[in-house]
């Protein structure tokens, strides 16, 4: 393997966001393609993060920064891989649904997702369906991930599920929900794709998705 | 700290020093004046800016004198009652003086039968209270779940009307908003015998949850808003998670939770002066790995410790959290972190602590966890009641008249003194091992069990009015009304 490209890998698991951009930029000097440098490099690194993270062995605000420095290279690359049109991860769009302003848990899932190499836009907290519907139009995610704290505010899951059917977007997109109230068989209950228990789950449950669809 | 034994003999426990308070109590002034809260509440910004508040969009940011006159109208001592005038059940706030129960709105429940972890239904609310209302160190009363088996807007409404009649101990009654809110204060209301009664004697508490970081919900503000025009004693208590949605640093925390709780007193005192107000919350981290509010940390106990000084400092009771547990069953670890914090929670004197009975870091309750920790509060309660110390507990005559060789079991010293000087244990069992073995050799978690269930089978908690049980009826019926055509 190139030796900017183990540079790459070790930057990414050591979190060096500032680094980042100019190993990248000289791997492709080196006549690396966007594609190789993402493979090859930083995947690579987010992989060992990943299997460190789940040992115990690293620990949320390191991954976040290691999730930080994929995005720092992504920023050099994303036009890149663009051009030469590879779709390389999926799309996924996350939100608070309606009535709850909670944020912590969806902000881990955007980070979570992020480092696993997928692209994320978080519409933020008391989502109306009717956002979530708009978003879905204008960002054309893969994945919708819902999130809810409250037992009351749950029920704003379903009914985003209901607000996207009627629009005619809903089998365009995966949907998975999430939050301590919610469970899968209420995933299920309400016909949303899938569950996840925690951060983690979602980045590893929206790679699922992508490898089946 | 009252060190005049007459007054109270009591261990003395501090974690900080008066310039670390004091440093504490003008970095949470600052807070709120320079940062300020985000209110998502249009009628309770009005009340802010008339009482003195800048506010500015969303945000509303308070003067530090204001928060000091709010400090100054709320009571630090006041008693509420229970609903049958029993007085071993009243509560009475004030210094020294710590209280328990267990904590709201958990998903789950352990079911005391099966053993098995599923949803908590509307019968688990009534185990629940009666459970309570038997147990010697248990004070207060929650439900430890959220009803799945009703119309979810009713489940707060279900609730409190099957915890009501089940217990005469004060229930901390929770609610969605501003209907169940009412639902639960007529019930109580017609048992104290009208709104004016009520306000003599108030037999709930009412709790609200501001948002961390810095943020009141319309539904908080809104019960705020309700209990402070019913004179329900009330309590503010955020729940921030250190490194998460607070500062990563206990002090930190300490502060972000004190502004978040003082921005309700300050709309509960503009609205209701003299309200009695309980800040809170629980303070814990988040687990780095596990990503959860961790309600075993020692770091619980430790920013609940500081932030329980920080609120007598300012003369205001806290809303305490122990005997609460990551576990998820009734196992080593659940006793070993619940005993712990009840313990420690004991030792700040925190005014009421909640939450006895939460498991899985808060996602099932146990009312079994709540039975294990009613020996581990008994335990921690003989330990903060110190060691008194005068003419007769010095007891030298008694040393000089039996002298060398003698025994104490049968001095009038002894029979006069040993029921008040030792704790005597329901759960722990001191016999010896052919006693234990042939009593079936039981663990601890199966003695908690078999208690659990006897007091289930046995205890008659004092039955409500007539009356009450009839507004009960009629409360739930208009409730079902309301519903009736909403998904």
């Amino acid at each position: 393997m190139s030796d900017v490209l183990s540079q790459i890998s070790s930057a990414i698991m050591e979190g060096k966001k500032d680094d980042i951009g100019q190993l990248t930029q000289q791997a492709l000097d080196e006549g690396l393609n966007a594609k190789q440098i993402l493979d090859d490099g930083l995947m690579k690194g987010m992989e060992v993060v990943g299997v460190r993270f789940k040992a115990g062995d690293m620990f949320v605000p390191e991954v976040m920064r290691c999730a930080r420095t994929m995005l720092n290279a992504m920023e050099i690359l994303d036009p890149l891989l663009a051009e030469t049109g590879a779709k390389m991860f999926g799309k996924v769009l996350i939100g608070t649904v309606k009535g709850d302003l909670h944020d912590i848990g969806k902000n881990l899932v955007g980070m979570m997702c992020r480092g696993a190499g997928f692209q994320v836009k978080d519409i933020g907290i008391n989502v109306e369906p009717e956002t979530f519907v708009e978003a879905v139009k204008e960002f054309q995610p893969d994945i919708v991930g819902m999130s809810a704290l409250l037992t009351t505010t749950m029920r704003a899951m379903g009914d985003t599920i209901k607000a996207l059917e009627e629009a005619g977007v809903r089998d365009s997109v995966k949907i998975m929900v999430g939050g301590a109230p919610v469970t899968q068989s209420f995933a299920e209950k309400i016909g949303a794709n899938g569950y996840a228990p925690n951060a983690a789950a979602a980045a590893d449950l929206v790679k699922k998705f992508m490898t089946a669809a | 700290m009252r060190t005049n034994y007459r007054i109270h003999s009591g261990i003395r426990f501090r974690t900080l020093s008066e310039d670390q308070l004091h440093a504490l109590f003008d970095g949470t002034l600052h807070v709120m004046e320079n940062t300020g809260l985000d209110v998502h509440h249009e009628e309770a910004r009005d009340i802010f800016e008339k009482a003195g508040a800048w506010v500015d969009g969303l945000r509303v940011r308070i003067p530090s004198y204001l928060t000091r006159r709010s400090l100054e109208m709320a009571p630090r001592s006041f008693t509420v009652y229970a609903r049958d005038g029993n007085p071993k059940h009243d509560i009475r706030i004030g210094p020294g003086l710590a209280y328990f129960g267990p904590g709201p709105t958990p998903p789950n429940f352990t079911d005391v039968d099966t053993l098995e972890r599923r949803p908590f239904v509307r019968n688990d609310a009534r185990i629940v209270a009666k459970v309570v209302d038997a147990l010697p160190n248990i004070d207060f009363c929650e439900s430890l779940g959220t009803i799945s088996d009703v119309h979810p807007d009713l489940a707060a409404s279900y609730e409190f009307a099957e915890m009501f009649p089940n217990t005469s101990k004060p229930i901390v009654a929770w609610s969605y908003g501003w209907d169940d809110g009412e639902d639960i204060h007529k019930i109580a209301v017609a048992e104290a015998g009208g709104q004016e009664a009520f306000e003599k004697r108030p037999n709930y508490i009412h709790y609200c949850e501001p948002l961390s970081p810095l943020t009141g919900s319309f539904e908080a503000i809104d019960k705020l808003i309700f209990s402070a025009r019913h004179r329900v004693p009330v309590i503010f208590t955020p729940c921030p998670l250190a490194g998460g949605t607070a500062p990563v640093t206990a002090a930190g925390i300490i502060i972000q939770a004190a502004a978040e709780s003082w921005m309700g007193l300050v709309l509960a005192q503009a609205i209701k002066p003299g309200l009695p107000y309980f800040m809170g919350g629980v303070l814990s981290v988040m687990d780095m790995n596990a990503m959860i509010l961790s309600y075993g940390a020692p770091e619980l106990s430790l920013m609940m410790a500081g932030i329980t000084e920080l609120s007598h400092y300012a003369g205001l009771p806290l809303w305490q959290t122990g005997g609460c547990t990551d576990s998820k069953t009734l196992d080593e670890q659940a006793s070993l972190e619940g005993s712990l914090s009840c313990f420690f929670s004991a030792l700040t004197g925190g005014d009421l602590c909640h939450d006895v009975g939460y498991t899985e870091s808060g996602i099932t309750g146990s009312i079994l966890q709540t039975v294990m920790m009613d020996e581990a509060i008994g335990y921690s309660r003989r330990i903060t009641r110190g060691i008194e110390v005068n003419e007769e507990t010095l007891a030298t005559d008694v040393i000089h008249s039996v002298g060398p060789n003698g025994h104490y079991l049968t001095h009038k010293h002894t029979q006069k003194h040993f029921q008040k000087e030792f704790w005597f244990p329901n759960l722990c069992d001191r016999r010896n091992y052919q006693q234990w073995k042939e009593s079936g050799a039981k663990t601890m978690g199966e003695r908690v069990i078999d208690r659990t269930r006897q007091i289930l089978a046995t205890h008659q908690p004092s039955p409500i009015k007539a009356e009450t049980e009839k507004a009960i009826k009629e409360v739930m019926e208009a409730a079902e009304g309301r519903v009736k055509n909403k998904s």
